[in-house]
């Protein structure tokens, strides 16, 4: 579905960043700055007449504040309703009739623009991408129409889901202070209130060359990619760098649960804990325990709650790659008569196992293939090399993260694991949600 | 709004500023014969150290298993993966887990199919599980309870999903007991009656090699591929023969049928609405595509225009076509908030109304061209979409130029096709309508359609 949050995509691509054995690697890079500060990627490839122009703005909703929350999810979607130059549903019209399509998401870190088009609409497709990174109308109008397609995506994505509303409202009592606090979308009195001036200022302190990567993969000419980007990009002034994040998330002092009883068929089950950020030494090694507990049919979790005991229909969950600290996630769809209780005294008594020994040898080298495969099934693509450079570059503030990311998971000892589970998933530092149905049939 | 005119200037400048494109084939495979005459379509591709194998069945999809044992199709290929002679269900997960691999065995209307994927490394172990599951399955008693026990689950858990449950509804609303309303999940009733013996066999009935597509794309040598399928699936000998089951025709909805689903607790209405479409291969596709990419198929098309771009009555709203061998249907579907949806849908009926009678403006027409040719490359990117699409035109028999035939089409497709397309496809007084929503709060606002059959989300089945 267009203009997602993608939060799920940022997930996938995570762990995959990296290994060099591939046709893709660092030398294919080509790096340019301009004196506004645009960072720009060039990757040649003529496998398809196609091109990947991906946009990524360090601005996501951890760069939010309360009355503002959602506003990075709508500013991705005023992108598309026009600027002086290009009005309303122009941009998508000229794009679609120059065969082209796109795509673009909002996280907690990052907000991307993903275009997919043939190669001869690349200077049309730049000029517009250029005009709107600084010239976004925010019609009165149109945004009055963009806040209800907002407010649909909202009731659709969380309020009209059970999973969404649950995950809503445990992420928002685990974290009290950071701006993860809040969902990408956003509190629904928040769409509905923000003011068109507070929306515009937030744009122009996030939308500037100096705070995007322009990444371009596919079958173009560099220098006459770059005269391109030099000619459409090159006027673009220079921004003011935006405020720090400064707000710490605060230690937990003890437990939290969170109960939500209402209308439905089945309970829905979350647990998570605070976890440290995507930098952090102790990320990796957690991540290779994700998928040693949650990944594939074969993983810990899986087989004890699933296929052992039956207490769920499927479980799910990891770390998240993100700039803070933020939660390693379980996420449990429980069968409809299952007890609850047992669910999480499961998932305690296997991350129990793992405090205590770790992996062994077998799921730690599983871990680090599933990681490794992933990595190369991303690369078949120009849109999966566009995006593997833009979210090393966010996150990581270096695209060469994309080809050396693998080597802090290979270089991972095995003893890693437990030390680092051992720090995450302790008692005080775990919230639990459950969704409890009534009403209905029962 | 801004006036359309303008825009359509800017594009028609656009237009002559392109230059002339480059005409994108699907590399054509070659075509290896397995001992036992599977055919295999194979392109070695070096890009990346990965290899995609598709095959394909014939006679073992939903739409062509028994009534009574509706589910039994996509209960016996889950079931493939949970065991085999020599490795139990566990097992098999753990060595394609630790391969960090991609396998699964699933089935859609008319054929069942086996997908893997893994590093180049892996593939020759990855294959013998592949083919361990098909040819000695263990089907195990335990496994079967256990898949039979998670349909009744996911039966009842669809519920609480309302753009999910909305589908399955649907599907029983439009095609009733035609077999293309088969659930993947199957019953309540199916599955209360159907025992690890109907599954044995129904595979051993309906899985032959006979007329299976298959297709290799990646980064292996041919002679060292030929030696390994033919040491895997080329030792398959299965069912002699599968008996042939012929698609029935499609229902072709009579008057209007309305159902509206009390979801009580929904702040959203969501809806599909479906009429006849077209057969697989049909003569019509490539206006059809042009067509409903206009109507439905993309970003700009009308419904997303109207219902999203213009009024923000919705975050997504699309229409699209799927094709069987013996015919098809065309959907189109969205959701928005409870007090809106009598505004969307009378939008979507007058949208209908104009498509089917003016057609659509040479502009658009020539838009939508190039929008489904420049979005085709990508769909044959990656070795496991090509080894797809191989398998695919092979089983289907449409030829391995069937996509330069249809870009062709595309391109040839002019605004009276495109008119005569929406004439011929879009309904006007032949439909089905499905709503999933809170009644008490739509109920009135739907009254002015027809007349409405009402039964609430908690009744069995759907």
């Amino acid at each position: 579905m267009k203009k997602k949050i993608a939060l799920a995509l940022l997930l996938a691509v995570t762990l995959a960043s990296t290994f060099v054995e591939a046709s893709f690697r660092k030398e294919s890079v080509k790096v340019f700055s301009l004196d506004n500060g645009l960072k720009v990627l060039l990757v040649e490839d003529h496998a398809i007449p196609n091109v990947a122009l991906y946009t990524f703005f360090r601005v996501g909703s951890r760069n939010e504040r309360p009355g503002l929350t959602g506003v990075s999810h709508f500013i991705e979607h005023m992108m598309f309703n026009g600027s002086p130059k290009f009005g309303p549903g122009e941009f998508d019209r000229r794009m679609e009739f120059a065969g082209g399509a796109n795509n673009a998401f909002t996280g907690n870190d990052l907000t991307g623009y993903t275009d997919w088009f043939p190669a001869a609409a690349l200077e049309a497709m730049m000029a517009m991408e250029a005009d709107r990174m600084q010239d976004a109308s925010f019609d009165p109008q149109v945004l009055e129409s963009e806040r209800g397609v907002i407010a649909s995506e909202r009731r659709m994505g969380v309020e009209n889901d059970n999973e969404g509303i649950l995950s809503e409202n445990v992420v928002a009592t685990a974290i009290m202070a950071h701006p993860y606090h809040w969902d990408v979308v956003g509190w629904m009195s928040d769409i509905l209130g923000w003011k068109r001036d507070e929306i515009l200022a937030y744009y122009k302190t996030y939308y500037a060359p100096d705070n995007a990567v322009l990444i371009i993969v596919g079958d173009f000419a560099p220098d006459k990619a770059m005269a391109l980007v030099r000619r459409y990009y090159g006027p673009i002034p220079k921004g003011t760098p935006p405020p720090a994040v400064i707000t710490v998330e605060p230690p937990q002092m003890g437990p939290k649960r969170v109960v939500i009883r209402k209308e439905a068929q089945a309970p829905s089950f979350q647990m998570v804990w605070h976890s440290p950020a995507a930098s952090d030494p102790d990320f990796p090694p957690l991540a290779i325990m994700e998928n040693a507990l949650l990944g594939g049919k074969s993983s810990r979790l899986y087989k004890r709650l699933v296929r052992e005991e039956q207490l769920a229909i499927s479980v799910q969950g990891g770390t998240a790659e993100t700039i803070d600290p933020m939660l390693f996630t379980i996420n449990v769809q429980p069968r409809p008569d299952a007890d609850l209780a047992k669910i999480e005294a499961v998932i305690e008594e296997e991350l129990g196992k793992v405090k205590k020994d770790g992996l062994t040898e077998a799921e730690f080298r599983k871990s680090l293939n599933m990681i490794r495969s992933d990595y190369f099934f991303g690369l078949q693509s120009i849109n999966g090399k566009a995006g593997a450079l833009g979210q090393a570059e966010i996150l990581y503030g270096s695209w060469e993260k994309a080809f050396t990311r693998m080597d802090d998971f290979t270089s991972v000892k095995r003893e890693r694991i437990a030390e680092a589970a051992r720090k995450v998933f302790q008692e005080n530092n775990k919230t639990v949600g459950t969704l409890i149905p009534t009403g209905g049939e029962k | 709004m801004k006036t359309r005119t303008i825009a359509v200037l800017i594009l028609i400048a656009l237009a002559a500023a392109l230059p002339a494109r480059a005409a994108f084939k699907l590399p054509a495979p070659e075509k290896l014969v397995l001992k036992n005459g599977i055919t295999v379509y194979y392109l070695r591709t070096t890009e990346t150290p990965i290899v995609s194998f598709r095959l394909m069945l014939r006679g073992a999809g939903s739409a062509q298993e028994p009534a009574a044992l509706e589910g039994i199709a996509s209960l016996t290929a889950e079931l493939l993966q949970k065991g085999t002679a020599t490795k139990n269900a566990d097992a098999v997960a753990e060595a394609v887990d630790a391969m960090g691999a991609r396998f699964g065995i699933g089935s859609s209307e008319e054929m069942v199919a086996f997908s893997a994927d893994s590093l180049s490394e892996h593939f020759a172990s990855l294959l013998a599980i592949a083919a361990d599951c098909l040819i000695n399955p263990a089907f195990a008693e335990e496994e079967f309870q256990k898949a039979v026990k998670t349909r009744r689950d996911s039966l009842k858990a669809v519920k609480d999903s309302p753009g999910a449950a909305v589908r399955s509804y649907f599907a029983k609303a439009y095609y009733g007991s035609h077999p293309l309303g088969h659930l993947s999940n199957g019953s309540e009733e199916s599955l209360a009656k159907m025992t690890l013996a109907d599954v044995k066999a129904y595979y051993k009935t309906y899985y032959g090699p006979a007329k299976a597509a298959a297709a290799v794309v990646g980064d292996i040598d041919k002679a060292a591929l030929l030696k390994l399928l033919n040491g895997s699936f080329g030792r398959w000998k299965g069912a002699a023969k599968v008996p042939a089951v012929a698609l029935p025709p499609l229902p072709k909805p009579q008057g209007i049928k309305l159902l509206l689903v009390d979801k009580p607790d929904a702040t959203q209405a969501y809806w599909v609405l479906g009429a006849p479409g077209y057969a697989l291969g049909a003569p019509v596709t490539p206006a059809a595509a042009v067509m409903n990419t206009l109507f439905g198929g993309r970003f700009t098309s009308w419904l997303s225009t109207e219902l999203r771009i213009k009024r923000g009555l919705t975050y997504g709203a699309s229409s699209s076509f799927a094709t069987f061998s013996s015919g098809g249907t065309f959907t189109a579907s969205s959701y928005t908030k409870n007090d809106k949806i009598g505004e969307m849908l009378q939008i979507v009926f007058d949208l209908l109304k104009k498509a089917r009678g003016d057609g659509f403006a040479a502009e658009e027409v020539e838009s939508s061209r190039n929008y489904i040719q420049g979005q085709f490359p990508p769909t044959l990117e990656t070795n496991a979409s090509k080894a797809g699409v191989y398998a695919r035109l092979a089983f289907f028999n449409l030829g391995f130029d069937y996509y330069d035939r249809y870009l062709a089409g595309v391109q040839k497709a002019d605004p009276a096709a495109v008119k005569a397309a929406a004439a011929k496809l879009l309904p006007s007084d032949g439909y089905v309508l499905v709503v999933v929503g809170k009644a008490a709060e739509i109920k009135t606002q739907l009254d002015k359609f027809g007349t409405w059959s009402v039964k609430k989300i908690t009744e069995p089945g759907f």
